[in-house]
């Protein structure tokens, strides 16, 4: 080291990179080595395909002919002429709306309940857990569908309460409540993370706060939620980016049909149905970086918006 | 050593994995000389069970063949084939319906089959109203795997103690407004709705119209009906819903055109308008009591006609077409085929083998062939085959349709969005 110090040419001079960095790019290689499956799998299976779908979101493009530039037509036809594109995105409007307060709410809500040392928790936490590892498969959306079909689980239910319903599946009114109680029962995932989150939060300051006189809603409202607001933030960017996507459950439980009535007609299915049923892999490329973009921008807000209310500790009050 | 061996590692894993993908593409004739076919089609358990008993006979027979099946319900069948299709990798005989044989054809997907006519594919015993249900531009681009026509099945038990009758007897035949009255009855009566609402389906749109004289589609593959027809048409079903004649919305939203999720099979109608080649599926999933009669008609013309339930087609892209098309020839003519598969694509489009299965028919096979014989001299010829963009068709009428039963949407208005959906679709 002492030698290198002593040598280090000038700035002038083409500097012959110092041992260490050498050995560091020597390691660069290696890592990049290590790296390259990875490398090659998303240039092959990321990078390409998107570049490929943009491509094509220009085009005329039936999966059987070669694709037919058309310029932006897709994209204008979309917001123009398009009533049911209209329709789907008022409906994934609502679903996000509905879903993602829901879930997140549940989600801390039951973390609170499981943030305790009991007998068992252990047992409780995978079981609430659980169903978010089910939740994205078929066999479970075919379930919810059962469930909630005319004379399934919750229509006898609601029936022997009094609340004669008929199924929820089958009508159009209720038919994206279905949707929307099957996503929040996935809220295991957000719930670890809120649980990780609550084991952050000081227990001085809930014991300060206890000596001062805090009952245990003020105590939630003052500390909890102000430390936990991190964890808010990022559980809810990435809650509301998956129920944008949202499509396994509309998808099964309307038979890839977004019915009855078009109620369940989520975007990304809608999606899916223009290039894949009507042939039409263009204009459903051209949605997709609709989506996209929709996405990007709310996700840009949300993070905007994150300056007002949330706090990271070590920051001081502004 | 281990300098080169790393080295040499990535592309060598790579080189390996890329093989092995396209070896996974496979298909085609392995070094033996042998020859793998890969035959998709959908349906029904029954159907399947046929097919790969006709199947293997046809491997024993040629020995050189070996014959990959695979098959599922209607729309994962028609999802996955697409895709398939597009990613080079279809299937070398697949089986389609007459709202698809036009899209694939006209899509360029289906091998021209007029060469291997006469050749590997013989038509002689086929009926020509019949094979007219396979050409898409003067040729013949798919073989009918059989002979279906309209019917309404129904459960006689319900209507009996309802006090209604359904003319099904040779030769007997009804009015809209008999049937209406019939329907409208057991719905008074029972806890079942008379009939399954068949406003959504355009199949049933098509036979109507043949009895006024018109048609679903043109000779050159335009809209051939207004909206004032369709209004028409759906203001006469739509009177049936209040009585419970028809299926309530709930129901009816549910219909797929298969058997097992019918309005009939989940026990919430007493009948309902079907094709013949589906009365297998009704005799297993319903019951053995189930009956035919024929479509109500207010003019002399019964609007049903003998058609391809579904049609065998080979992919163009198939390396093997000699090999796929010696399969299709003995599925659709081999009288012991025939004998296996029944009537599980409808009664044999052959007339030669339908004879001898209609002959020594059982069950649920003879109750198709007495449907055929009973309304043999009101079945008219085949319709053809719909246009390119009648798929999509298909599916927007069921979902305006749907718009009408939950009272979304009235009736005129309805109508008039088929109608300009369908001249989009049919245009493109």
């Amino acid at each position: 080291m002492v030698d290198t110090a002593l040598t280090r040419p000038s700035r002038a001079q083409a500097p012959p990179p110092p041992p260490r960095a050498r050995r560091a790019r020597a390691g660069q290689g290696i890592a990049y080595l290590f790296l390259s499956p990875w490398i090659a799998g998303a240039a092959l299976l990321t990078i390409g395909p998107m570049a490929a779908s943009l491509y094509l979101s220009f085009t005329d493009y039936n999966l059987f002919d070669p694709p037919e530039w058309v310029g932006l037509d897709n994209y204008t036809t979309m917001v123009t002429g398009d009533q049911r594109f209209w329709h789907a995105a008022g409906v994934t409007t609502r679903y996000v709306l509905l879903s993602v307060p829901l879930k997140l709410g549940l989600a801390l809500a039951v973390a609170l309940l499981l943030n305790r040392s009991r007998r068992g928790v252990g047992l409780y936490r995978s079981a609430f857990y659980a169903p978010s590892l089910l939740g994205a498969s078929v066999s479970v959306a075919l379930v919810w569908r059962a469930m909630f079909s005319t004379g399934g689980t919750v229509d006898e239910a609601l029936s022997a309460l009094g609340l004669d319903l008929g199924g929820w599946v089958d009508q159009p009114q209720y038919a994206l409540y279905t949707l929307v109680a099957l996503a929040a029962w996935q809220f295991g995932a957000p719930m670890v993370i809120f649980l990780a989150g609550l084991k952050q939060v000081p227990r001085e300051l809930h014991e300060a706060a206890a000596i001062d006189g805090a009952g245990p809603l003020r105590r939630f409202t003052a500390i909890t939620v102000p430390m936990l607001t991190p964890v808010i933030l990022f559980n809810l960017v990435l809650e509301v980016i998956n129920a944008f996507q949202a499509f396994t459950g509309a998808f099964v439980v309307s038979s890839g049909r977004g019915g009855p009535s078009d109620s369940t007609l989520l975007y990304p299915l809608y999606l899916y149905q223009r290039g894949f049923t009507d042939f039409r892999m263009g204009y459903a490329s051209a949605m997709a970086w609709v989506l996209l973009a929709v996405v990007a921008v709310i996700t840009a807000l949300v993070f905007r918006s994150a300056r007002r209310w949330v706090f990271y500790a070590g920051e001081e009050g502004r | 050593m281990p300098r080169l061996a790393r080295r040499a590692g990535v592309p060598l894993t790579a080189a390996l994995l890329l093989s092995a993908a396209l070896a996974g593409c496979g298909g085609g004739a392995s070094d033996d000389g042998s020859v793998t076919l890969r035959f998709v089609w959908w349906g029904n358990e029954d159907r399947a069970k046929v097919t790969n008993q006709a199947v293997e006979e046809f491997q024993r027979r040629n020995p050189g063949i070996k014959v990959e099946t695979e098959y599922s319900g209607y729309d994962a069948y028609f999802q996955k084939l697409s895709t398939q299709v597009a990613g080079g990798a279809g299937p070398d005989l697949l089986q389609l319906d007459r709202a698809t044989v036009g899209e694939y054809a006209g899509r360029g997907v289906l091998a021209d089959l007029t060469e291997h006519v006469g050749g590997h594919i013989k038509t002689d015993d086929i009926p020509d109203t019949l094979l007219a249900g396979g050409e898409v531009g003067g040729k013949q681009h798919a073989i009918p795997a059989g002979q279906t026509t309209q019917m309404l099945v129904f459960d006689p038990a319900p209507f009996t103690a309802a006090g209604a009758t359904v003319p099904s007897a040779p030769g007997e035949k009804w009015t809209w407004a008999q049937f209406a009255e019939a329907v409208n009855k057991v719905g008074a009566a029972g806890s079942v709705a008379g009939t399954t609402d068949f406003g959504w389906a355009v199949d049933w749109f098509e036979v109507w119209l043949h009895q006024n004289g018109e048609a679903l589609y043109t000779g050159d593959g335009k809209l051939g009906f207004d909206a004032a027809k369709l209004t028409e048409y759906w203001t006469m079903v739509s009177a049936l819903r209040p009585g419970k004649g028809a299926t309530a919305p709930e129901v009816t939203t549910k219909m797929d055109g298969s058997v097992q999720n019918s309005g009939m099979v989940t026990k919430q109608s007493a009948s309902e308008i079907g094709y013949d080649s589906s009365l297998t599926g009704y005799f297993t999933s319903y019951g053995p009591t189930v009956r035919t009669a024929p479509l109500p008609s207010d003019t002399a013309e019964s609007g049903m006609a003998a058609l391809p339930p579904v049609l065998f087609g080979v992919s163009q892209r198939s390396k093997h077409k000699d090999a796929a098309a010696k399969l299709l020839d003995f599925l659709v003519n081999d009288p012991d085929a025939g004998k296996v598969l029944g009537a599980s694509r409808g009664v044999p489009p052959n007339s030669e083998v339908r004879e001898q299965v209609c002959g020594a028919a059982v069950d649920a096979t003879k109750l198709v062939c007495d449907h055929e014989s009973a309304q043999e001299d009101k079945i008219g010829p085949s319709f053809g085959p719909w246009p390119t963009g009648s798929a999509a068709v298909k599916r927007d009428f069921q979902r305006t349709y749907d718009d009408v039963i939950f009272n979304r949407v009235g009736i005129a208005e309805a109508a008039e969005r088929v109608v300009r959906d369908a001249e989009q679709a049919l245009g493109s």
